[in-house]
Protein backbone atom coordinates (compact mmCIF):
# COMPACT_ATOMS: atom_id res chain seq x y z
CA UNK A 1 0.00 0.00 0.00
CA UNK A 2 2.59 2.49 1.03
CA UNK A 3 4.18 1.69 -2.51
CA UNK A 4 1.04 2.54 -4.33
CA UNK A 5 0.51 5.54 -2.13
CA UNK A 6 3.77 6.79 -3.37
CA UNK A 7 3.70 6.50 -6.57
CA UNK A 8 0.43 8.10 -6.72
CA UNK A 9 2.05 11.23 -4.71
CA UNK A 10 4.41 11.37 -7.06
CA UNK A 11 2.07 10.75 -10.30
CA UNK A 12 -0.33 14.16 -8.43
CA UNK A 13 2.91 16.15 -8.46
CA UNK A 14 3.95 15.81 -11.95
CA UNK A 15 -0.24 16.04 -13.06
CA UNK A 16 -0.02 19.23 -11.39
CA UNK A 17 3.07 20.46 -12.70
CA UNK A 18 2.19 20.01 -16.37
CA UNK A 19 -0.47 22.37 -17.89
CA UNK A 20 -2.77 19.79 -19.64
CA UNK A 21 -4.01 19.48 -15.28
CA UNK A 22 -5.01 23.02 -15.28
CA UNK A 23 -6.37 23.09 -19.34
CA UNK A 24 -8.64 19.86 -18.40
CA UNK A 25 -9.98 21.75 -14.93
CA UNK A 26 -10.51 25.10 -16.57
CA UNK A 27 -12.11 23.37 -20.17
CA UNK A 28 -14.47 21.03 -17.87
CA UNK A 29 -15.62 24.44 -15.48
CA UNK A 30 -16.26 26.47 -18.27
CA UNK A 31 -18.04 23.67 -19.91
CA UNK A 32 -19.97 22.45 -17.02
CA UNK A 33 -20.96 26.32 -16.48
CA UNK A 34 -22.40 26.73 -20.34
CA UNK A 35 -24.27 23.71 -19.85
CA UNK A 36 -25.88 24.78 -16.85
CA UNK A 37 -26.59 28.32 -18.06
CA UNK A 38 -28.38 26.95 -21.36
CA UNK A 39 -30.16 24.68 -19.24
CA UNK A 40 -31.76 28.08 -17.18
CA UNK A 41 -35.50 28.32 -19.01
CA UNK A 42 -38.03 30.49 -17.30
CA UNK A 43 -40.71 28.46 -16.12
CA UNK A 44 -38.98 25.45 -16.52
CA UNK A 45 -37.23 23.21 -12.75
CA UNK A 46 -33.84 24.79 -12.46
CA UNK A 47 -31.94 21.78 -12.18
CA UNK A 48 -28.33 19.99 -12.48
CA UNK A 49 -28.92 16.80 -13.75
CA UNK A 50 -28.43 18.64 -17.43
CA UNK A 51 -24.60 19.57 -16.21
CA UNK A 52 -24.21 16.37 -14.74
CA UNK A 53 -25.63 14.34 -18.11
CA UNK A 54 -23.22 16.35 -20.39
CA UNK A 55 -20.35 15.43 -17.77
CA UNK A 56 -21.07 11.77 -18.66
CA UNK A 57 -20.28 12.01 -22.13
CA UNK A 58 -17.62 14.83 -21.58
CA UNK A 59 -15.66 12.33 -19.77
CA UNK A 60 -15.49 9.63 -22.51
CA UNK A 61 -12.59 12.70 -23.94
CA UNK A 62 -11.39 14.25 -20.57
CA UNK A 63 -10.52 11.23 -18.59
CA UNK A 64 -8.15 9.32 -21.57
CA UNK A 65 -6.16 13.32 -21.99
CA UNK A 66 -5.74 13.38 -17.66
CA UNK A 67 -4.56 9.54 -18.17
CA UNK A 68 -2.73 9.16 -21.50
CA UNK A 69 0.84 10.02 -20.38
CA UNK A 70 0.34 8.09 -17.24
CA UNK A 71 2.52 4.93 -18.16
CA UNK A 72 3.33 6.15 -21.76
CA UNK A 73 5.72 8.63 -20.36
CA UNK A 74 7.51 6.81 -17.98
CA UNK A 75 8.04 4.13 -21.43
CA UNK A 76 8.98 7.46 -23.49
CA UNK A 77 11.63 8.93 -20.88
CA UNK A 78 13.02 5.39 -20.21
CA UNK A 79 11.72 5.85 -16.40
CA UNK A 80 10.02 2.57 -16.82
CA UNK A 81 13.19 0.68 -16.62
CA UNK A 82 14.53 2.47 -13.02
CA UNK A 83 11.34 1.84 -11.42
CA UNK A 84 10.64 -1.57 -11.98
CA UNK A 85 14.12 -2.40 -10.74
CA UNK A 86 13.21 -0.58 -7.13
CA UNK A 87 11.35 -3.19 -4.74
CA UNK A 88 7.55 -2.26 -6.36
CA UNK A 89 5.48 -4.27 -8.34
CA UNK A 90 3.76 -4.07 -11.26
CA UNK A 91 0.51 -3.89 -9.74
CA UNK A 92 1.93 -1.15 -7.08
CA UNK A 93 2.56 1.22 -10.07
CA UNK A 94 -0.71 0.56 -12.33
CA UNK A 95 -2.87 1.43 -9.07
CA UNK A 96 -0.78 3.98 -8.11
CA UNK A 97 -1.49 5.73 -11.39
CA UNK A 98 -5.16 5.04 -11.62
CA UNK A 99 -5.18 6.36 -7.64
CA UNK A 100 -3.59 9.45 -8.79
CA UNK A 101 -6.36 9.74 -11.81
CA UNK A 102 -9.31 9.06 -9.63
CA UNK A 103 -8.19 11.75 -6.98
CA UNK A 104 -7.61 13.92 -9.85
CA UNK A 105 -10.61 13.90 -11.58
CA UNK A 106 -12.50 14.08 -7.92
CA UNK A 107 -10.86 17.24 -8.01
CA UNK A 108 -12.25 18.11 -11.13
CA UNK A 109 -15.74 16.95 -10.33
CA UNK A 110 -15.62 19.31 -7.25
CA UNK A 111 -16.37 22.14 -10.08
CA UNK A 112 -19.90 20.68 -10.30
CA UNK A 113 -20.37 21.88 -6.82
CA UNK A 114 -20.61 25.54 -8.28
CA UNK A 115 -23.77 25.02 -10.37
CA UNK A 116 -25.08 23.33 -7.09
CA UNK A 117 -24.37 25.93 -4.84
CA UNK A 118 -25.91 28.62 -7.26
CA UNK A 119 -29.34 26.50 -7.46
CA UNK A 120 -29.01 26.80 -3.38
CA UNK A 121 -28.75 30.39 -3.76
CA UNK A 122 -31.69 30.80 -5.72
CA UNK A 123 -33.87 27.78 -4.66
CA UNK A 124 -34.24 24.31 -2.99
CA UNK A 125 -32.15 21.63 -4.48
CA UNK A 126 -32.59 18.16 -3.91
CA UNK A 127 -29.64 16.94 -2.43
CA UNK A 128 -29.86 13.43 -3.04
CA UNK A 129 -29.77 13.06 -6.55
CA UNK A 130 -26.96 15.17 -6.37
CA UNK A 131 -24.47 13.21 -4.12
CA UNK A 132 -25.58 9.99 -5.80
CA UNK A 133 -24.70 11.62 -9.08
CA UNK A 134 -21.47 13.05 -8.39
CA UNK A 135 -20.78 9.43 -6.97
CA UNK A 136 -21.89 8.24 -10.36
CA UNK A 137 -19.73 10.22 -12.35
CA UNK A 138 -16.75 9.22 -10.01
CA UNK A 139 -17.54 5.61 -10.66
CA UNK A 140 -17.67 6.26 -14.32
CA UNK A 141 -14.49 8.08 -14.02
CA UNK A 142 -12.54 5.37 -12.18
CA UNK A 143 -13.31 3.15 -15.13
CA UNK A 144 -12.34 5.38 -17.74
CA UNK A 145 -9.22 6.11 -15.67
CA UNK A 146 -8.05 1.97 -15.74
CA UNK A 147 -8.64 2.38 -19.54
CA UNK A 148 -6.76 5.29 -19.75
CA UNK A 149 -3.88 3.41 -17.71
CA UNK A 150 -4.74 0.27 -19.86
CA UNK A 151 -4.25 2.12 -22.99
CA UNK A 152 -1.20 4.22 -21.71
CA UNK A 153 0.64 0.71 -21.65
CA UNK A 154 0.29 0.25 -24.66
CA UNK A 155 2.55 2.44 -26.45
CA UNK A 156 5.33 5.01 -25.50
CA UNK A 157 3.14 7.48 -27.80
CA UNK A 158 0.89 10.10 -25.77
CA UNK A 159 -1.49 10.52 -28.91
CA UNK A 160 -1.57 7.03 -29.34
CA UNK A 161 -2.58 6.12 -25.84
CA UNK A 162 -5.05 8.97 -25.80
CA UNK A 163 -6.82 7.59 -29.09
CA UNK A 164 -6.72 4.03 -28.04
CA UNK A 165 -8.65 5.40 -24.51
CA UNK A 166 -11.25 7.05 -26.65
CA UNK A 167 -11.67 4.28 -28.78
CA UNK A 168 -12.58 2.07 -25.94
CA UNK A 169 -14.71 4.48 -24.31
CA UNK A 170 -16.50 5.09 -27.33
CA UNK A 171 -17.27 1.75 -27.33
CA UNK A 172 -18.48 1.30 -24.00
CA UNK A 173 -21.31 3.90 -24.49
CA UNK A 174 -21.76 5.28 -28.75
CA UNK A 175 -21.65 1.91 -29.64
CA UNK A 176 -23.53 0.11 -26.67
CA UNK A 177 -26.12 2.64 -27.28
CA UNK A 178 -26.42 2.29 -31.11
CA UNK A 179 -25.71 -1.14 -31.88
CA UNK A 180 -28.73 -2.77 -29.55
CA UNK A 181 -31.04 -0.51 -31.57
CA UNK A 182 -30.09 -1.89 -35.08
CA UNK A 183 -31.52 -5.07 -36.28
CA UNK A 184 -28.09 -6.62 -36.82
CA UNK A 185 -28.42 -8.51 -33.54
CA UNK A 186 -30.90 -10.73 -31.50
CA UNK A 187 -33.23 -9.68 -28.87
CA UNK A 188 -31.11 -11.67 -25.95
CA UNK A 189 -28.07 -10.06 -27.07
CA UNK A 190 -29.73 -6.90 -27.18
CA UNK A 191 -30.70 -6.97 -23.16
CA UNK A 192 -26.44 -8.02 -22.54
CA UNK A 193 -25.46 -4.94 -24.53
CA UNK A 194 -28.15 -2.81 -22.55
CA UNK A 195 -26.34 -3.45 -19.66
CA UNK A 196 -22.99 -3.30 -20.74
CA UNK A 197 -23.75 0.24 -21.80
CA UNK A 198 -21.78 2.49 -19.18
CA UNK A 199 -24.17 5.63 -19.74
CA UNK A 200 -27.27 2.90 -18.80
CA UNK A 201 -25.65 2.04 -15.49
CA UNK A 202 -24.72 5.62 -14.44
CA UNK A 203 -28.41 6.58 -15.18
CA UNK A 204 -29.47 5.48 -11.86
CA UNK A 205 -27.02 7.45 -10.34
CA UNK A 206 -28.35 10.42 -11.77
CA UNK A 207 -31.87 9.08 -10.81
CA UNK A 208 -30.98 9.40 -6.86
CA UNK A 209 -30.91 5.20 -7.11
CA UNK A 210 -27.84 3.34 -5.62
CA UNK A 211 -27.63 -0.14 -6.98
CA UNK A 212 -25.10 -2.71 -5.96
CA UNK A 213 -25.80 -3.91 -9.75
CA UNK A 214 -24.00 -1.10 -10.69
CA UNK A 215 -20.95 -0.89 -8.07
CA UNK A 216 -20.27 -4.97 -9.42
CA UNK A 217 -20.44 -3.06 -13.05
CA UNK A 218 -17.85 -0.36 -12.39
CA UNK A 219 -15.87 -2.22 -10.08
CA UNK A 220 -15.47 -5.08 -12.69
CA UNK A 221 -15.11 -3.02 -15.49
CA UNK A 222 -12.43 -0.80 -13.33
CA UNK A 223 -10.49 -4.14 -12.15
CA UNK A 224 -10.42 -5.56 -15.86
CA UNK A 225 -8.79 -2.85 -17.59
CA UNK A 226 -5.84 -2.35 -14.53
CA UNK A 227 -5.30 -6.15 -14.46
CA UNK A 228 -5.02 -6.17 -17.91
CA UNK A 229 -2.14 -3.08 -17.73
CA UNK A 230 -1.11 -5.22 -14.94
CA UNK A 231 -0.60 -7.78 -17.77
CA UNK A 232 0.91 -5.14 -20.46
CA UNK A 233 3.53 -3.84 -17.80
CA UNK A 234 4.76 -7.07 -16.76
CA UNK A 235 4.97 -8.12 -20.62
CA UNK A 236 7.78 -5.89 -21.58
CA UNK A 237 6.86 -5.86 -25.33
CA UNK A 238 8.19 -2.36 -26.02
CA UNK A 239 11.58 -3.74 -26.34
CA UNK B 1 27.65 -10.90 -5.76
CA UNK B 2 26.63 -10.63 -9.14
CA UNK B 3 26.28 -13.62 -11.58
CA UNK B 4 25.54 -14.28 -15.10
CA UNK B 5 24.69 -17.92 -15.71
CA UNK B 6 24.40 -18.71 -19.18
CA UNK B 7 22.48 -15.82 -20.38
CA UNK B 8 21.05 -15.45 -23.54
CA UNK B 9 18.21 -13.16 -24.83
CA UNK B 10 16.92 -13.65 -28.40
CA UNK B 11 14.70 -11.21 -30.00
CA UNK B 12 12.88 -13.38 -32.58
CA UNK B 13 15.35 -14.92 -34.85
CA UNK B 14 18.25 -12.20 -33.38
CA UNK B 15 20.80 -13.63 -31.18
CA UNK B 16 21.51 -10.04 -28.54
CA UNK B 17 23.06 -11.99 -25.99
CA UNK B 18 24.53 -15.55 -26.53
CA UNK B 19 25.22 -17.25 -23.40
CA UNK B 20 27.02 -14.76 -21.63
CA UNK B 21 28.26 -16.21 -18.20
CA UNK B 22 30.35 -14.28 -15.31
CA UNK B 23 30.56 -13.15 -12.19
CA UNK B 24 31.51 -10.03 -10.23
CA UNK B 25 33.17 -11.09 -6.37
CA UNK B 26 32.52 -8.88 -3.80
CA UNK B 27 34.04 -5.83 -3.01
CA UNK B 28 35.62 -5.44 -6.78
CA UNK B 29 35.15 -3.01 -9.65
CA UNK B 30 34.55 -4.29 -12.73
CA UNK B 31 34.14 -2.92 -16.16
CA UNK B 32 31.57 -4.22 -18.41
CA UNK B 33 33.18 -3.34 -21.66
CA UNK B 34 32.66 -3.93 -25.50
CA UNK B 35 31.21 -1.89 -28.59
CA UNK B 36 28.10 0.18 -28.80
CA UNK B 37 25.25 -2.58 -29.84
CA UNK B 38 27.44 -5.36 -28.09
CA UNK B 39 24.52 -6.47 -25.72
CA UNK B 40 25.73 -4.40 -22.65
CA UNK B 41 22.47 -2.89 -22.13
CA UNK B 42 20.46 -6.09 -22.77
CA UNK B 43 22.59 -7.88 -20.04
CA UNK B 44 22.58 -5.52 -17.40
CA UNK B 45 18.78 -5.10 -18.17
CA UNK B 46 18.70 -9.36 -17.66
CA UNK B 47 21.34 -8.86 -14.40
CA UNK B 48 18.75 -6.50 -13.36
CA UNK B 49 15.79 -8.40 -13.63
CA UNK B 50 14.22 -5.54 -15.79
CA UNK B 51 14.33 -7.85 -19.22
CA UNK B 52 13.18 -12.03 -18.49
CA UNK B 53 16.24 -14.03 -20.17
CA UNK B 54 15.22 -16.03 -23.15
CA UNK B 55 17.87 -18.55 -21.00
CA UNK B 56 19.64 -18.69 -17.91
CA UNK B 57 19.35 -17.00 -14.75
CA UNK B 58 21.19 -13.46 -12.90
CA UNK B 59 21.61 -13.70 -9.15
CA UNK B 60 22.38 -10.37 -7.18
CA UNK B 61 23.71 -10.75 -3.55
CA UNK B 62 22.81 -14.66 -4.15
CA UNK B 63 19.07 -13.84 -4.92
CA UNK B 64 17.54 -14.68 -8.21
CA UNK B 65 16.69 -11.68 -9.97
CA UNK B 66 13.46 -13.00 -11.25
CA UNK B 67 12.00 -15.10 -8.41
CA UNK B 68 13.47 -13.38 -5.49
CA UNK B 69 12.90 -10.08 -6.88
CA UNK B 70 12.43 -8.11 -4.38
CA UNK B 71 15.20 -8.79 -2.15
CA UNK B 72 17.58 -8.80 -4.94
CA UNK B 73 16.33 -5.37 -5.92
CA UNK B 74 16.65 -4.18 -2.16
CA UNK B 75 20.73 -5.40 -2.60
CA UNK B 76 21.08 -3.14 -5.96
CA UNK B 77 21.66 0.14 -6.62
CA UNK B 78 20.78 0.18 -10.45
CA UNK B 79 21.62 3.60 -12.45
CA UNK B 80 19.84 2.79 -16.33
CA UNK B 81 21.57 3.51 -19.96
CA UNK B 82 21.66 7.97 -20.68
CA UNK B 83 20.08 7.90 -16.87
CA UNK B 84 16.27 8.05 -16.82
CA UNK B 85 14.92 10.86 -14.27
CA UNK B 86 11.86 12.34 -13.71
CA UNK B 87 12.33 16.37 -15.77
CA UNK B 88 9.52 18.02 -13.51
CA UNK B 89 10.94 16.57 -9.83
CA UNK B 90 13.07 18.43 -7.46
CA UNK B 91 16.62 16.64 -7.16
CA UNK B 92 15.88 16.12 -3.13
CA UNK B 93 12.03 15.22 -3.95
CA UNK B 94 13.51 12.60 -6.72
CA UNK B 95 15.58 11.25 -3.73
CA UNK B 96 13.01 10.99 -1.48
CA UNK B 97 10.65 9.32 -3.68
CA UNK B 98 13.13 6.51 -4.80
CA UNK B 99 14.08 6.59 -0.71
CA UNK B 100 10.18 5.72 -0.20
CA UNK B 101 9.95 3.11 -2.87
CA UNK B 102 12.92 1.33 -1.15
CA UNK B 103 11.40 1.31 2.28
CA UNK B 104 13.45 3.50 3.86
CA UNK B 105 11.83 5.25 7.21
CA UNK B 106 11.26 9.20 6.70
CA UNK B 107 14.01 9.81 9.53
CA UNK B 108 16.71 7.55 7.85
CA UNK B 109 15.58 8.79 4.46
CA UNK B 110 16.86 12.34 5.80
CA UNK B 111 19.74 11.39 7.00
CA UNK B 112 20.54 9.43 4.00
CA UNK B 113 19.82 11.94 1.63
CA UNK B 114 21.95 14.72 3.22
CA UNK B 115 24.63 12.20 3.21
CA UNK B 116 24.81 11.16 -0.99
CA UNK B 117 23.82 14.59 -1.81
CA UNK B 118 27.15 15.63 0.16
CA UNK B 119 28.86 12.40 -1.49
CA UNK B 120 27.80 13.54 -4.79
CA UNK B 121 28.09 17.12 -4.59
CA UNK B 122 24.88 18.00 -5.49
CA UNK B 123 24.79 20.31 -2.33
CA UNK B 124 24.42 23.20 -4.05
CA UNK B 125 21.41 22.28 -6.70
CA UNK B 126 19.72 19.73 -4.76
CA UNK B 127 16.23 22.14 -4.44
CA UNK B 128 16.72 22.67 -8.20
CA UNK B 129 14.29 20.86 -10.43
CA UNK B 130 15.96 18.16 -12.31
CA UNK B 131 15.60 19.26 -16.01
CA UNK B 132 16.95 22.18 -15.18
CA UNK B 133 20.14 20.99 -14.31
CA UNK B 134 23.34 20.04 -16.27
CA UNK B 135 24.30 16.87 -17.93
CA UNK B 136 26.68 16.09 -15.45
CA UNK B 137 24.30 17.10 -12.21
CA UNK B 138 22.07 15.02 -13.54
CA UNK B 139 24.32 12.33 -13.58
CA UNK B 140 25.13 12.69 -9.98
CA UNK B 141 21.18 12.61 -9.01
CA UNK B 142 21.11 9.61 -11.03
CA UNK B 143 24.26 7.99 -8.72
CA UNK B 144 23.55 9.39 -6.04
CA UNK B 145 19.49 7.79 -5.94
CA UNK B 146 21.74 3.95 -6.92
CA UNK B 147 23.39 4.90 -3.55
CA UNK B 148 20.24 6.04 -1.19
CA UNK B 149 19.61 2.84 0.41
CA UNK B 150 22.89 1.87 0.78
CA UNK B 151 23.19 -1.13 -1.11
CA UNK B 152 25.92 -3.36 -1.44
CA UNK B 153 25.65 -4.10 -4.99
CA UNK B 154 25.83 -1.25 -7.62
CA UNK B 155 25.28 -1.60 -11.70
CA UNK B 156 25.73 1.29 -13.66
CA UNK B 157 24.78 1.59 -17.21
CA UNK B 158 27.31 3.61 -19.30
CA UNK B 159 27.56 6.18 -16.29
CA UNK B 160 29.54 8.69 -18.29
CA UNK B 161 28.32 8.24 -21.52
CA UNK B 162 27.37 12.39 -23.03
CA UNK B 163 29.54 14.00 -20.40
CA UNK B 164 32.60 16.36 -21.29
CA UNK B 165 35.83 15.68 -19.73
CA UNK B 166 35.76 17.66 -16.70
CA UNK B 167 32.33 16.02 -15.73
CA UNK B 168 33.51 12.35 -16.79
CA UNK B 169 36.73 13.01 -14.68
CA UNK B 170 34.90 13.76 -11.34
CA UNK B 171 32.10 10.71 -12.10
CA UNK B 172 34.58 8.32 -12.55
CA UNK B 173 36.49 9.64 -9.38
CA UNK B 174 32.80 9.02 -7.53
CA UNK B 175 32.84 5.66 -8.37
CA UNK B 176 36.58 4.91 -7.75
CA UNK B 177 35.84 6.11 -4.57
CA UNK B 178 32.93 3.71 -3.90
CA UNK B 179 35.10 0.60 -4.77
CA UNK B 180 35.93 -2.09 -2.06
CA UNK B 181 32.92 -1.06 0.08
CA UNK B 182 30.38 -2.03 -2.50
CA UNK B 183 30.80 -4.28 -5.48
CA UNK B 184 30.56 -2.29 -8.73
CA UNK B 185 29.72 -3.86 -12.09
CA UNK B 186 30.10 -0.84 -15.08
CA UNK B 187 29.55 -0.97 -18.49
CA UNK B 188 31.16 1.36 -21.00
CA UNK B 189 32.59 1.62 -24.57
CA UNK B 190 35.63 2.93 -23.77
CA UNK B 191 38.62 1.34 -22.41
CA UNK B 192 41.14 4.07 -20.74
CA UNK B 193 37.34 4.53 -18.55
CA UNK B 194 37.86 1.15 -17.49
CA UNK B 195 41.33 0.96 -16.65
CA UNK B 196 40.90 3.68 -14.63
CA UNK B 197 37.82 3.12 -12.62
CA UNK B 198 37.89 -0.70 -12.81
CA UNK B 199 40.03 -4.14 -11.46
CA UNK B 200 38.67 -6.27 -13.61
CA UNK B 201 36.95 -6.22 -16.92
CA UNK B 202 34.34 -8.13 -18.93
CA UNK B 203 34.74 -7.65 -22.89
CA UNK B 204 31.83 -8.56 -24.95
CA UNK B 205 31.20 -8.27 -28.34
CA UNK B 206 28.69 -10.02 -30.87
CA UNK B 207 26.22 -10.74 -27.30
CA UNK B 208 29.51 -12.70 -26.35
CA UNK B 209 32.11 -12.55 -24.27
CA UNK B 210 35.34 -12.34 -25.84
CA UNK B 211 37.19 -11.62 -22.31
CA UNK B 212 37.32 -11.71 -18.62
CA UNK B 213 40.05 -11.46 -16.45
CA UNK B 214 42.21 -8.82 -14.41
CA UNK B 215 43.60 -6.15 -17.04
CA UNK B 216 46.96 -7.25 -15.99
CA UNK B 217 45.91 -10.87 -17.07
CA UNK B 218 44.42 -8.87 -20.38
CA UNK B 219 47.65 -7.13 -20.55
CA UNK B 220 49.45 -10.27 -20.65
CA UNK B 221 46.79 -11.86 -23.08
CA UNK B 222 46.91 -9.22 -25.29
CA UNK B 223 51.01 -9.95 -25.62
CA UNK B 224 50.89 -13.53 -26.19
CA UNK B 225 47.91 -13.44 -28.78
CA UNK B 226 49.29 -9.89 -30.56
CA UNK B 227 50.38 -10.77 -34.19
CA UNK B 228 54.60 -10.45 -33.88
CA UNK B 229 55.70 -6.92 -33.37
CA UNK B 230 58.47 -5.84 -35.52
CA UNK B 231 61.63 -4.03 -33.98
CA UNK B 232 62.80 -1.14 -35.15
CA UNK B 233 67.00 -0.43 -35.06
CA UNK B 234 68.94 2.53 -36.44
CA UNK B 235 72.49 1.87 -36.62
CA UNK B 236 76.04 3.16 -38.11
CA UNK B 237 76.62 1.47 -41.45
CA UNK B 238 75.39 0.46 -44.71
CA UNK B 239 72.23 -1.47 -46.09
CA UNK B 240 74.63 -3.66 -46.93
CA UNK B 241 76.64 -4.28 -44.21
CA UNK B 242 73.43 -4.46 -41.43
CA UNK B 243 71.42 -6.55 -43.61
CA UNK B 244 74.79 -9.45 -43.30
CA UNK B 245 74.65 -8.73 -39.71
CA UNK B 246 71.32 -9.22 -39.08
CA UNK B 247 70.98 -12.55 -40.88
CA UNK B 248 72.97 -14.13 -37.90
CA UNK B 249 69.98 -13.05 -35.66
CA UNK B 250 68.23 -16.20 -34.05
CA UNK B 251 64.29 -16.47 -34.04
CA UNK B 252 64.03 -14.18 -36.85
CA UNK B 253 61.50 -14.47 -39.33
CA UNK B 254 62.49 -11.87 -41.85
CA UNK B 255 64.30 -8.36 -41.72
CA UNK B 256 65.19 -5.25 -43.67
CA UNK B 257 67.28 -2.39 -43.87
CA UNK B 258 66.74 1.02 -45.76
CA UNK B 259 69.36 4.58 -45.60
CA UNK B 260 67.65 6.53 -42.54
CA UNK B 261 67.30 10.41 -43.32
CA UNK B 262 70.45 11.13 -41.86
CA UNK B 263 73.45 9.88 -43.55
CA UNK B 264 75.35 7.33 -42.58
CA UNK B 265 72.68 6.03 -40.70
CA UNK B 266 70.52 2.72 -41.54
CA UNK B 267 66.94 1.86 -40.42
CA UNK B 268 66.43 -1.70 -39.89
CA UNK B 269 63.79 -4.04 -39.11
CA UNK B 270 63.49 -7.11 -37.84
CA UNK B 271 60.46 -9.54 -37.52
CA UNK B 272 60.72 -12.41 -34.74
CA UNK B 273 59.30 -15.57 -34.73
CA UNK B 274 56.40 -15.80 -32.28
CA UNK B 275 56.81 -13.89 -29.44
CA UNK B 276 60.84 -14.44 -29.26
CA UNK B 277 62.08 -11.48 -28.19
CA UNK B 278 65.19 -10.94 -30.67
CA UNK B 279 66.36 -7.57 -28.94
CA UNK B 280 69.13 -8.97 -26.83
CA UNK B 281 70.44 -11.14 -29.79
CA UNK B 282 70.27 -8.27 -32.26
CA UNK B 283 72.21 -5.85 -30.30
CA UNK B 284 74.96 -8.53 -29.41
CA UNK B 285 75.14 -9.46 -33.13
CA UNK B 286 75.29 -5.69 -34.15
CA UNK B 287 77.80 -4.53 -31.36
CA UNK B 288 80.10 -8.44 -32.33
CA UNK B 289 79.72 -6.78 -36.27
CA UNK B 290 81.61 -3.27 -35.01
CA UNK B 291 78.04 -1.54 -35.67
CA UNK B 292 77.19 1.20 -33.91
CA UNK B 293 73.31 1.26 -32.79
CA UNK B 294 71.83 4.00 -31.18
CA UNK B 295 68.17 3.22 -31.14
CA UNK B 296 65.79 -0.02 -30.82
CA UNK B 297 62.31 -0.05 -29.60
CA UNK B 298 59.63 -2.87 -30.20
CA UNK B 299 55.80 -1.33 -30.02
CA UNK B 300 54.24 -3.56 -27.31
CA UNK B 301 50.68 -4.66 -27.45
CA UNK B 302 48.36 -2.63 -26.26
CA UNK B 303 45.36 -3.17 -24.23
CA UNK B 304 43.30 -0.76 -26.71
CA UNK B 305 44.52 -2.84 -29.86
CA UNK B 306 43.48 -5.97 -27.82
CA UNK B 307 40.19 -4.96 -27.48
CA UNK B 308 39.35 -3.67 -30.70
CA UNK B 309 40.82 -7.04 -31.70
CA UNK B 310 39.04 -9.35 -30.37
CA UNK B 311 35.70 -7.34 -30.51
CA UNK B 312 36.34 -6.68 -34.61
CA UNK B 313 36.95 -10.15 -34.92
CA UNK B 314 33.81 -11.61 -33.44
CA UNK B 315 31.60 -9.10 -34.85
CA UNK B 316 33.06 -10.16 -38.46
CA UNK B 317 32.82 -13.75 -37.24
CA UNK B 318 29.01 -12.95 -36.92
CA UNK B 319 28.20 -11.27 -39.89
CA UNK B 320 30.57 -12.60 -42.44
CA UNK B 321 30.80 -15.86 -40.90
CA UNK B 322 34.33 -15.78 -40.90
CA UNK B 323 33.99 -19.23 -38.73
CA UNK B 324 38.04 -20.04 -38.82
CA UNK B 325 39.37 -16.49 -37.26
CA UNK B 326 36.27 -17.18 -34.68
CA UNK B 327 37.98 -20.43 -33.45
CA UNK B 328 41.59 -19.04 -33.35
CA UNK B 329 40.74 -15.91 -31.56
CA UNK B 330 38.13 -17.49 -28.78
CA UNK B 331 39.37 -20.86 -28.60
CA UNK B 332 36.05 -22.86 -29.24
CA UNK B 333 35.11 -24.60 -32.37
CA UNK B 334 33.49 -22.65 -35.03
CA UNK B 335 29.95 -23.54 -34.12
CA UNK B 336 27.19 -24.25 -36.76
CA UNK B 337 25.98 -21.09 -36.46
CA UNK B 338 28.31 -19.34 -38.58
CA UNK B 339 26.60 -19.16 -42.29
CA UNK B 340 29.79 -20.84 -44.15
CA UNK B 341 33.63 -19.09 -45.02
CA UNK B 342 34.26 -16.16 -46.52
Amino acid sequence: MRGVLTIARRELAALFYSPIAYAVIGLFALGAALVFVAGFVPGQEATVRTVFDATVWLLVFLVPAVGMRLLSEEFARGTVERLMTLPVSESQVVAGKWLACVFFLAVMLAALLVPVAVLEFVAEPDYGPVFTGLLGLLLVGAVYAAVAVFASATTQNQVVAFMVAVFINCGLTFVLFFLPRSDVVGPEAQAALHYANLNRQYADFAKGLIDVRHFVYFASGTLFFLYAAVKLLESRRWR
Amino acid sequence: MIEAQQLTKRYGPTLAVDTVSFTVAPGSVVGFLGPNGAGKSTTIRMLTGYLPPTSGRATIGGFDVLTQAFEARRQLGYLPESTPLYPEMRAEEYLHFVGKLQGMPRGGRRRRIDEVVEQCGLSLVRRRTIGRLSKGNRQRVGIASTLLHDPPVLILDEPTSGLDPNQMSHVRDLIRGLAGRRTVLLSSHLLPEVQRVCDRAVIIAAGRVVADGTLEELRQRATQTAPASPVLIEVKGTVEAVKAALRNVPYAASMDAAPAGEAGWVDAWLVPEGAADVRADAAAVLSSAGLLVREMRREAATLEEFFIRVTDVARNADTNGVAQEKEMLLGEPAGSSAGGTA
